[in-house]
């Protein structure tokens, strides 16, 4: 879990994302409902909207670990100062890996 | 190498079940993240940035070819087809599910490996020095001492929940290249007579209270020595603070206690012990265990090798290789090799599974099958025939593992950082890897010498930036990137913290900033041999911290 998780503003606009619990994948909650593993399906919540459903994730324990406010633009775009960490966590490391390195 | 006995397989195998069922009840969402966070980092799995990571233990560094190629195996059949080799000699996996990981520990238990103590408040994986029983410079082997002390400390049912978590490693060798005064207990293997015996440093650390230890005994006999860290360990849980995390080291004890207050805290614990509590090591099993960690069997060669010499001659890459990458070997005609991990602009400690069943192979034609992880992220093959060395040589270059760099300036400790880690604060990798691009040729890396740049994405200090002879630690500025530099710091017998040269870099001049302080050494250097942490301590940092801002 990160320790530098900030605060967000009940009007701020804001997704939830958080980790598919069997394969540790990174998840984001689409506006259906339903979790995605692409950052681009991520839906936008504010308020007790939001609120609520964190709460929902949160319950889902089996399904998705440790759900959390990410802060977004009201279009969906990654913002506020946990920009490059989110930015990271749905695009990948920035560097090449694996059997490229060698 | 040392052998699992029937108990040591069976407590293996169970606790690999218990974790299943652990796992079982976690994904089924009868167990939930808070209850299940200890449980799973006791088994060595943490929740990283894009995925699950697994720590695998690597006992003192020590693989052997079956256990490489399993570790290989898992890369390749669990994970991206690669691991990523650690400070603590340990290696880790990056991308593995969870729902995998009971049949990837399953697996590892085949080769006698698990993932036991790799993380939680406990006594983590023992470390030592990486040409342990092959190096001309070391009293004895000091492996016997740290299996012992593995077995001592693995589910010890006393310090199972320490205040925070603890960190042992030994070195037998006058030149400390396992790092001992910056860990919780460094031990270092002295003779007196012919009794061998443990000089004991305790409390140091790097994280965000850097200290060097404080040697708190000079001479504790081996029977002895178990219960003597029965002792420390005693005070140690009974007087660390649980209050606050950051506080919570032996290292913050030993500092508020001072150190001779904590010194007889241990005198009288270990006075205290009662006959029937005492190990008092005996012989036999000091004997026992030592059999294990025999010297290989190594025929008679001359000291000199004249197919060496011939083909270094023929070859500029040998020739370099050679003159960078070996380590004088007890024996006449053996050398111990480092294989490097850090090709320029690579990712420093990451092994795919081609080279690292590559790896295997080499050490199973040439290397009497013994295989080491350094602390510094790279791979060594203790026992090597000088002799062996061209052919080995170009089966590195064939799978690109024979960057000639060991103790170099491309040779840098770099944490997973932003890239991976959920702590970190800033990017580590790529900061190495424009360093490494600036001082590409290596021709001028030979020149410049040893210098060892540690760099850490935050202050947790993994990447041992308070160590480095520069130390690179990454901040967060407003969301921005920052890098911190700090000068003169070591890890070897003459350890010390770096020191802080002013305000923290952006990302873009960092690269530039280290291109004028190594010029700077290499104009005020009396002469090419002296190093620049010699120049750095004979002259003082102002013209260094000059040199990193002259830009502005």
């Amino acid at each position: 879990m990160t320790s530098v998780r900030p605060k967000l503003k009940p009007e701020t606009p804001k997704a939830i994302t958080g980790w598919d619990t069997a394969t540790g994948q990174t998840v984001w909650l689409m506006a259906d409902g339903r979790w995605s593993l692409q950052a681009d399906d991520l839906g936008v919540f504010t308020g007790e909207v939001a609120e609520a459903r964190l709460a929902a994730a949160l319950a889902q324990e089996g399904q998705v670990t440790d759900p959390y406010f990410m802060e977004v633009t009201a279009s969906g775009a990654i913002a506020g100062r946990e920009t490059l960490r989110e930015n990271i966590r749905a695009s990948g490391p920035t560097v090449p890996y694996g059997e490229t390195d060698s | 190498m040392y052998r699992y006995d029937e108990f040591d397989a069976a407590l293996v195998r169970e606790r690999v079940a218990q974790f299943r069922g652990q796992v079982t009840r976690r994904l089924d969402g009868t167990l939930l993240e808070d209850e299940f966070k200890p449980l799973r980092l006791q088994n060595g799995v943490y929740l990283q940035l894009h995925a699950y990571m697994l720590r695998v233990a690597i006992p003192y560094g020590q693989l052997d070819p079956a256990k490489i190629r399993r570790l290989a195996d898992i890369a390749e059949r669990y994970d991206r087809g690669y691991g990523h080799f650690t400070t603590r000699q340990n290696i880790q996996f990056n991308w593995v599910s969870l729902k995998d990981i009971p049949d990837i520990l399953d697996t590892l238990a085949d080769v006698e490996m698990h993932a036991i103590q790799t993380s939680g408040n406990c006594i983590r994986n023992v470390t030592s020095d990486h040409f342990a029983g092959a190096t001309a410079d070391e009293i004895m082997d000091p492996r016997p001492w740290c299996e012992l002390i593995r077995q001592w400390s693995t589910f010890h049912p006393e310090f199972a929940f320490l205040p925070r978590k603890f960190k042992i490693a030994v070195t037998a060798a006058d030149h400390d290249r396992a790092a001992i005064r910056v860990h919780d207990i460094g031990l270092h293997m002295r003779r007196r007579g012919n009794e061998i015996g443990f000089e004991v440093h305790v409390g140091g650390g790097q994280g965000r209270t850097p200290i060097i230890a404080t040697q708190i005994a000079n001479f504790i006999p081996e029977s002895q020595i178990l219960d003597y860290l029965e002792a420390v360990m005693r005070v140690y849980n009974r007087f660390g603070r649980r209050d606050n995390k950051y506080k919570a080291r032996i290292k913050i004890l030993v500092s508020e206690a001072g150190p001779d207050a904590f010194r007889q805290l241990v005198d009288a614990e270990f006075a205290a012990q009662g006959p029937t509590e005492t190990l008092a090591l005996p012989q036999a099993e000091i004997d026992r265990v030592e059999a294990y960690f025999r010297a290989p069997y190594l025929p008679a060669r001359t000291s000199a090798s004249a197919a060496l010499a011939l083909a270094r001659t023929a070859d500029p890459g040998l020739d370099q290789w050679a003159r960078t990458n070996l380590h004088p070997h007890k024996q006449a005609g053996y050398t111990s090799l480092t294989i490097s991990l850090k090709p320029v602009g690579g990712l420093a400690g990451d092994a795919t599974s081609a080279q690292m069943r590559a790896i295997a192979d080499l050490a199973e034609q040439f290397g009497q099958d013994d295989i080491r992880v350094t602390h510094t992220q790279n791979i060594v093959l203790p026992h090597i025939a000088e002799d062996d060395l061209p052919a080995l040589y170009s089966r590195l270059v064939e799978v690109g593992l024979a960057t000639a760099n060991e103790g170099l300036i491309t040779d840098m400790i770099v944490c997973p950082g932003l890239d991976y880690c959920n702590l970190a604060n800033a990017r580590s990798i790529p900061v190495g890897q424009d360093i490494q691009n600036a001082f590409a040729d290596p021709a001028e890396q030979e020149d410049i010498g040893r210098l060892h740049i540690n760099i850490s994405g935050c202050i947790n200090a993994c990447g041992h930036h308070h160590v480095g002879h520069i130390g690179i630690l990454g901040v967060d500025r407003k969301g921005e990137e920052f890098y911190q530099i700090s000068l003169g710091g070591r890890a070897d017998e003459k350890a010390a913290i770096g020191e802080i040269a002013g305000r923290a870099l952006p990302h873009e001049e960092v690269p530039g900033a280290i291109r004028r302080l190594v010029a700077t050494y290499r104009a005020l250097r009396t002469h090419p041999e002296e190093s620049f942490i010699e120049t750095l301590d004979r002259i003082g940092h102002d013209p260094f911290k000059e040199a990193i801002y002259a830009a502005d």
